[in-house]
């Protein structure tokens, strides 16, 4: 399945913004960003709206995971995709130059919380990202797959337009 | 923006009447609407704008063109709205109101 | 391939690779889109869908470029007029012509990266604009107009709508008096007095400004844009209007519900 992820350049770099502050034990932060969708001839689109940046105490100190949220992010995350009636993206960031991809522990866990936002919007793709300085990759769940899709693009429209992701 | 008594009012000439917001403009979807005897078809998808748009107070647009005893002025044809097209003929001064009483007034134009 | 980019190298050793993996959407293939759709197969855009139910007639050919006189005969559609030309330039392009309005096939307009809006009247200027802005889409629009007069006067424009930027409405080019004027003369706009060679400025700047956004030259970043043509002293410069929209943050298109497909299902 063909899947092209839209987002403003603003919101990209309101998103890289909000991720590379320092947390007081949290090795790496955390967001999720609001999505619409529509489908175009090549597949399908997910359009980012909204930024949802996790409060300092939604994050859980655990020394055996770089960043782990707590029940009331997913609340939040949650509550937000039943309201507006959104697909939910987790973002986080890796701070290299080139594509990032997902750990072990990323994937492992993504799978586990990302299929929960079917629990409010179960006709909706959800998913996750992962940003680097220059590029991103991510991970969608489409309704009634149990395996992710790998996102084959991931852009960034504004001024210049970027290209994070091209696999089509 | 309308209230839950009176989407149901619509209920009686639709089941599932729902409304949208699209670029500050307010819609109610009315799915499978059935039309005045004489129409042709007889029940079709149709959209109510409460909102002025192109010179008009209110509008109702119908997913196809209608054929009905009166000659119309199907002056609105493969308008996009909420990324689908709509038909509308030229019926104008109908003023935003209680939707079920925009609707009615509209829909005289296929008595 | 064989060199045939090397004169625009300045614009970035993967510029090439990136214009031939773009879809341009073409919305209107008369005067203005027909140069648009030449200009952008010679600078190397790869992949197009093109959008046009109208064929070749005689009135077309002082404009349309690519179109003959056997066309005119023919009636030939005028995607198909655009294909051959784009693919007579480059015959590696991937060409989608639908000989349509744009609105009948929403899903080959949402899989592409920018659209150039080609046609006339503001409430088809509007609608396109929503569906751009829907699916996170620049649109590039440009148009001309001979104003009737003692004397005549030539002008147009080139309009960019970015999406959280500024849109048409906030930028003083569409105005809901002129959608309301529209309205009143129930609906077609076409027919007004068209040349080549404005048009040829217009989609030429079109094309460059696309260019700018692909594979920027230099740290001009505008976000949007509004040039104003001037036809009887051949300038070309952001219009007054430009400069009061161009802070704004777009009023009109900010709602999450104005995004993506209202009635999606998997």
């Amino acid at each position: 399945m063909n899947i092209h992820f839209k987002l403003s350049s603003a919101m990209l770099n309101h998103v890289i913004g909000d991720l590379v502050r320092p947390h007081p034990f949290a090795a790496e932060r955390a967001g999720f960003i609001g999505c619409k969708v529509s489908r175009s001839r090549e597949g399908i689109l997910i359009l980012g709206h909204t930024y949802m940046t996790l409060q300092d105490n939604w994050y859980t100190d655990d020394q055996r995971y770089g960043c782990f949220f707590n029940a009331d992010a997913m609340r939040a995350a949650m509550q937000f995709a039943l309201t507006n009636d959104a697909s939910m993206f987790h973002v986080h960031m890796h701070e290299h130059m080139g594509l990032p991809w997902f750990s072990r522990i990323d994937l492992r866990e993504s799978s586990k919380f990302v299929p929960d936002f079917w629990n409010v919007r179960p006709n909706l793709p959800h998913g996750t990202l992962v940003v680097s300085k220059d590029s991103a990759a991510g991970l969608c769940w489409y309704p009634s797959e149990n395996k992710p899709n790998r996102i084959s693009r991931i852009t960034a429209v504004g001024f210049p337009m970027k290209f994070l992701e091209r696999l089509t | 923006m309308a209230s839950e008594g009176e989407l149901r009012e619509l209920e009686q000439l639709c089941n599932g009447a729902r409304e949208f917001t699209e670029f500050d403009r307010n819609y109610i979807l009315l799915p499978q609407l059935q039309l005045p005897d004489g129409c042709t078809p007889a029940v079709v998808d149709a959209l109510l704008c409460l909102s002025a748009r192109d010179s008009y107070p209110t509008r109702l647009f119908y997913s196809q063109q209608i054929a009905c005893k009166n000659a119309l002025n199907w002056n609105a044809q493969n308008v996009p709205i909420l990324q689908r097209n709509w038909f509308a003929y030229s019926w104008n001064y109908v003023a935003s109101g209680r939707p079920i009483e925009v609707l009615a007034q509209h829909l005289k134009a296929l008595r | 391939m064989n060199g045939r980019f090397s004169r625009q190298s300045f614009l970035g050793a993967n510029s090439e690779f990136l214009f031939r993996s773009v879809r341009a959407a073409i919305v209107g293939l008369g005067g203005g889109g027909s140069h648009i759709a030449q200009h952008s197969a010679h600078v190397g855009i790869g992949r197009f869908a093109l959008f046009d139910p109208d064929t070749t007639e005689f009135p077309n050919l002082n404009r349309t470029v690519g179109a003959t006189f056997e066309d005119a005969i023919s009636k030939t559609p005028k995607v198909i007029v655009a294909e051959r030309m784009i693919k007579g330039i480059n015959p590696y392009a991937e060409v989608w012509p639908m000989q349509l309005e744009w609105q009948k096939d929403f899903e080959s307009l949402r899989a592409c990266d920018v659209v150039f809006g080609c046609l006339d009247g503001f409430s088809r200027r509007a609608q396109l604009e929503e569906s751009c802005r829907r699916a996170m889409i620049p649109l590039i629009d440009i148009g001309m107009d001979v104003h009737k007069g003692e004397p005549y006067s030539i002008s147009g424009q080139v309009v960019v709508s970015m999406p959280e930027k500024p849109c048409f409405k906030c930028l003083g080019f569409i105005r809901d008096k002129d959608l309301d004027d529209e309205g009143r003369r129930y609906g077609e706009a076409g027919g007004n007095p068209q040349v080549v060679w404005s048009n040829g400025v217009l989609a030429s700047t079109a094309v460059g400004i696309f260019i700018q956004l692909l594979a920027p030259w230099c740290p001009i970043s505008p976000g949007s844009a509004f040039l104003g043509y001037d036809g009887d002293r051949f300038t070309l410069e952001h219009d007054a209007r430009f400069a009061v929209g161009v802070n704004h943050n777009c009023e009109h298109f900010g709602s999450i519900g104005d995004l993506g497909d209202p009635f999606w299902k998997p």
